[in-house]
């Protein structure tokens, strides 16, 4: 369905030793009009399709208790009427024109996402720029969307066990950052937001010197530049929003949360702090995570679910995000297992890493992994504009998405031991348990 | 007035698009392999990046033996859990270390053995791949661990109300049909399930003489033949014959069948009707497909219109049709919370009901034209959506030329043509419906409706 609440993980994407010429840094090109707004393009002509990709820099993290999930209810509210187009009217005449979208809010950004034939795009950069600052927030359909988005946290997290465990976790080992709270924001909040609150948040953060046109598909840069500059030259800039200035303290100890709830199974959870996505740590874990958590191979599937056996599965790693967020590793466990002995057999793999590192076989597939996943999101136009706008967020430029394989080979398997070292202590650690009641 | 210069303007934009036919699914050269294997492979050089799936008929879930749910889905599974010469964890090792993509999974009528890599690494990726399907080891103690991990998923799956909806849906609206045959597997047939039955079914159906390749990206003609010849064409073709591949029609629901899944803690109630579609090569397709378009097939469909849009009842409304090579279903999904499962009910049947009485206008059945048309090239653009869609162009007897076909039909569908549909696709008084929810709160609304038959979550089974 279209509008989901999307966990940004852009899966470390990032490599570029031998990028092929269809898609380098000279064919990319950049504009920015006197307002602030960055434009990036990217010809490519072989299907008949343009994914046209607006990034603002807003998401939960610059929200606020009594506000929290607004940023998510604004990307809703995006589709629900401006004074030239009314409520509904987005979807319909995109729809009619050929078009679809979607739109996600992460923690860090809210993404816009629109596909449609060549024929479409006028039609599409007029209605994108009319709604960056054009929002009427009919009290109407406020009230509905409101119903929308509690039906979604019900959802989303309220029916799903690992949500609600992943929703007390990150609260419990986030105490002060505003990642404290999950993009859809409590429920209490939802039921209360007010409409001048909400519309004070869409002025502040929805502003063309606060946004990123990502363009890639069949059209002509010359001519769409044209077009853009007709329909979003006159929205003024504002000024800029405060920076976030709220940082996590270190946790100085285990911290643990235990859910009980009706179900069949348990959820378990191990979440460390670890560095923002810029840091050069983050870089090394990314390479770690590899070996410890990605596919059949890795130490903890081995370990959990093949030898072991008292899970089903086991995922996680590190999430690419503005300020230091988690290295998280969720674990399913079967029904009836205990769930000290599987923190138990995690703390034990962390420690072989501290003490003994990784092989160099496993080092050389955590490379050839983030080489393969890099090339398998770059398929698409819209993997290419999201890659290229999400680089231009969280790393600072879109050209980072071209030159991040120096960082990548910047780490050195020595490195890796030293980093785990760092990160991977009790005094860092929060462990979430759900253990069902009833129901077994 | 500046709405009528647009759409003008549109239809003439428009045309260029639609006479561009012929780049819509570039057409595959078929290659033969030594053990009668047939390769339909397309160049793509744009990334260094080859992708490849292998269709095979007669493996999939509407084939296991009565009872067995599941068994379909275990043997796919087991594949890659250890062949003659390489085990479970050296198939793990090597995969990840390339970075590289294998799965095999079931549909119904087929199974699929999907493979992705970068360039540089398809000669190692095919040769794991041929080896496991050629010759899986099938060891017990590989079985065991896979079989209790899918006890175990199973449960979680009943945790979660929209993916138990699924199970209980399917097993509804099928019945004894093979349709109805879990994936997941059932309490019942789990316990049941033996690796005897398992490497029976593999031995009789996983077969190269029955197979369809396709392979898509950045590799020449000649170096795919020869690896291909050396990995997938040693693929032994069995001495016994091919089994029958024949499956009864897609049942019909006479009257309705109403079915109520208590589960105590859901805080919401998910709800799945059901009638009787088409097989895939039916005419009605293009028609039936724009139809659902408007009724619930996307954003702004009457559907997702009523109950998400106007009233906020939920986060997602939508229906479709869904066809194989005997028939097809239709099925329209939502949720909300329990005390407005009545609502939207009665909101969805009036749909239905406008939809067939009144159909649509004009101006909506240009509108789905237009939006099949513009969406349609995005799904093939990945190299492997153009395998998967060669595959089913082949498996059911299509043609290459189906999607030009398809779409130049699209272009020539009236509102009349979607009454038609509508009247002979939407369901009024045939229908299964499936909900899962709150008892306590939801029994008394749902009582008005008729006669439920009730469950609850944790009866083992569905």
């Amino acid at each position: 369905m279209p509008r989901k609440l999307f966990l940004f993980i852009l899966g470390i994407v990032v490599m570029t030793a031998v990028l092929q010429a269809s898609f380098t840094k000279k064919d990319i090109k950049v504009h920015q009009l006197a307002n602030g707004l960055k434009i990036i393009f990217f010809e490519d002509h072989k299907i008949p399709s343009i994914s046209y990709y607006t990034f603002f820099r807003v998401g939960s993290r610059n929200e606020r208790p009594g506000l929290t999930g607004v940023s998510h209810f604004i990307e809703h509210m995006m589709f629900n009427g401006t004074k030239k187009f009314g409520p509904g009217e987005f979807d319909r005449v995109m729809e009619f024109y050929g078009g679809a979208n979607n739109a996600y809010t992460s923690d860090d950004m809210t993404a816009y996402t629109d596909w449609f034939p060549p024929h479409a795009l006028e039609k599409m950069v007029e209605m994108e720029a009319d709604r960056m600052q054009g929002l009427i927030f009919d009290p109407e359909v406020f009230e509905s969307e409101r119903g929308v988005i509690a039906s979604e946290r019900r959802m989303g997290v309220e029916n799903n066990n690992e949500a609600i465990l992943q929703e007390n976790v990150r609260a419990t080992a986030i105490m002060a950052h505003p990642y404290h709270w999950d993009v859809i924001g409590w429920m209490s909040d939802i039921l209360s937001w007010r409409r001048d609150e909400v519309i004070e948040y869409y002025r502040t953060y929805y502003a063309p010197n606060n946004a990123v046109l990502v363009v890639v598909g069949d059209f002509d840069s010359q001519k769409t530049l044209e077009l853009i500059k007709k329909y979003y030259s006159g929205i003024p800039a504002q000024t800029p929003p405060p920076p976030v200035t709220t940082e996590e303290p270190p946790q100085m100890g285990r911290k643990e949360v235990v859910i009980k709830k009706e179900a069949q199974t348990p959820s378990f959870m191990v979440v460390y702090h670890a560095p923002r996505c810029q840091d050069p740590d983050f870089f090394v874990l990314s390479v770690l995570e590899k070996p410890l958590l990605s596919g059949e191979s890795s130490r903890l599937y081995r370990r959990l679910v093949r030898d072991e056996q008292l899970a089903i599965s086991v995922y996680g790693g590190v999430e690419e995000k503005i300020d230091p967020y988690l290295f998280s590793i969720s674990v399913k466990p079967r029904p009836g297992v205990d769930l000290d002995r599987i923190e138990k057999i995690i703390d034990e793999e962390l420690n072989k890493i501290i003490e003994q590192g990784i092989t160099e076989q496993e080092y050389q597939k955590a490379l050839n992994i983030v080489r393969s996943d890099f090339y398998y999101s770059l398929q698409t136009n819209s993997g290419k504009a999201n890659l290229l706008g999400a680089s231009e967020l969280l790393f600072g430029s879109y050209e980072n998405l071209f030159t991040i394989v120096d960082r990548y080979s910047r780490v050195k398997r020595e490195d890796i031991p030293v980093v785990a070292k760092k990160y991977f202590h009790e005094l860092n650690k929060t462990v979430g348990k759900l253990i069902p009641q009833g129901g077994n | 007035m500046k709405r009528t210069i647009a759409l003008l303007l549109f239809i003439i934009i428009l045309y260029p698009v639609v006479t561009m036919a012929s780049e819509r699914l570039p057409k595959p050269e078929k290659l033969t392999l030594k053990n009668g294997l047939t390769v339909y492979y397309l160049k793509n050089p744009e990334l260094p990046l080859v992708s490849f799936r292998v269709l095979i008929p007669g493996a999939g879930s509407a084939f296991e033996p009565e009872g067995y749910d599941g068994l379909a889905n275990l043997t796919a599974t087991l594949l890659l859990k250890g062949t003659r010469t390489m085990t479970a964890e050296q198939i793990a090792e090597a995969l990840d270390f390339m970075g590289a993509r294998l799965r095999v999974s079931d549909a119904e009528e087929y199974a699929v053995a999907y493979g992705e890599s970068l360039a540089e690494h398809l000669p190692r990726l095919l040769q794991i791949a041929a080896d496991c399907l050629a010759s899986p080891a099938f060891k017990e103690d590989e079985y065991k661990k896979e079989l209790s991990r899918k006890a175990d998923t199973l449960k979680s799956l009943k945790d979660n109300p929209g993916s138990a909806l699924r199970l209980y849906f399917r097993k509804a609206y099928f019945g004894d049909h093979p349709f109805g045959h879990l994936s997941s597997g059932t309490e019942s047939s789990l316990k049941k399930m033996s690796l005897e039955e398992i490497k029976k079914f593999f031995a009789a159906r996983y077969r190269p003489d029955l197979a369809i390749m396709a392979v898509v990206g950045d590799i020449d003609r000649k170096p795919l033949l020869d690896l291909l010849n050396k990995t997938v064409g040693k693929w032994p073709k069995p001495a016994t014959p091919p089994p029958a591949l024949t499956i009864p029609p897609v049942p019909a629901p006479r009257g309705q069948k109403l079915l109520f899944i208590d589960k105590p803690d859901a805080t919401q109630s998910y709800f799945s009707l059901g009638a009787i579609g088409f097989p895939v090569k039916d005419a009605i397709a293009a028609r039936a497909s724009l139809m659902n378009t408007l009724w619930g097939g996307r954003f702004t469909s009457w559907l997702n219109t009523e109950l998400r849009i106007k009233r906020g009842l939920t986060y997602g409304a939508s229906s479709g049709f869904q066809s194989w090579k005997e028939g097809g279903i239709f099925t329209a999904s939502s949720y909300t919370k329990n005390d407005k499962i009545g609502e939207m009910l009665d909101i969805t049947f009036d749909l239905l009901k406008k939809a067939r009485e009144q159909g649509f206008s004009e101006e909506e059945a240009e509108s789905a034209r237009n939006y099949l048309l513009g969406q349609f090239p995005q799904t093939l653009e990945t190299n492997s959506s153009k395998a998967n869609a060669y595959l089913r162009v082949v498996y059911y007897g299509l043609g290459f030329d189906y999607y030009d076909k398809y779409l130049d039909e699209i272009n020539t569908i009236k509102a009349a043509d979607l009454k038609a549909a509508a009247v002979k696709l939407l369901p009024e008084k045939d229908f299964v419906l499936v909900v899962v929810g709150k008892g306590e709160e939801v029994r008394q609304i749902l009582s008005k409706y008729g006669q439920f038959q009730e469950k609850k979550i944790t009866d083992p089974d569905f």
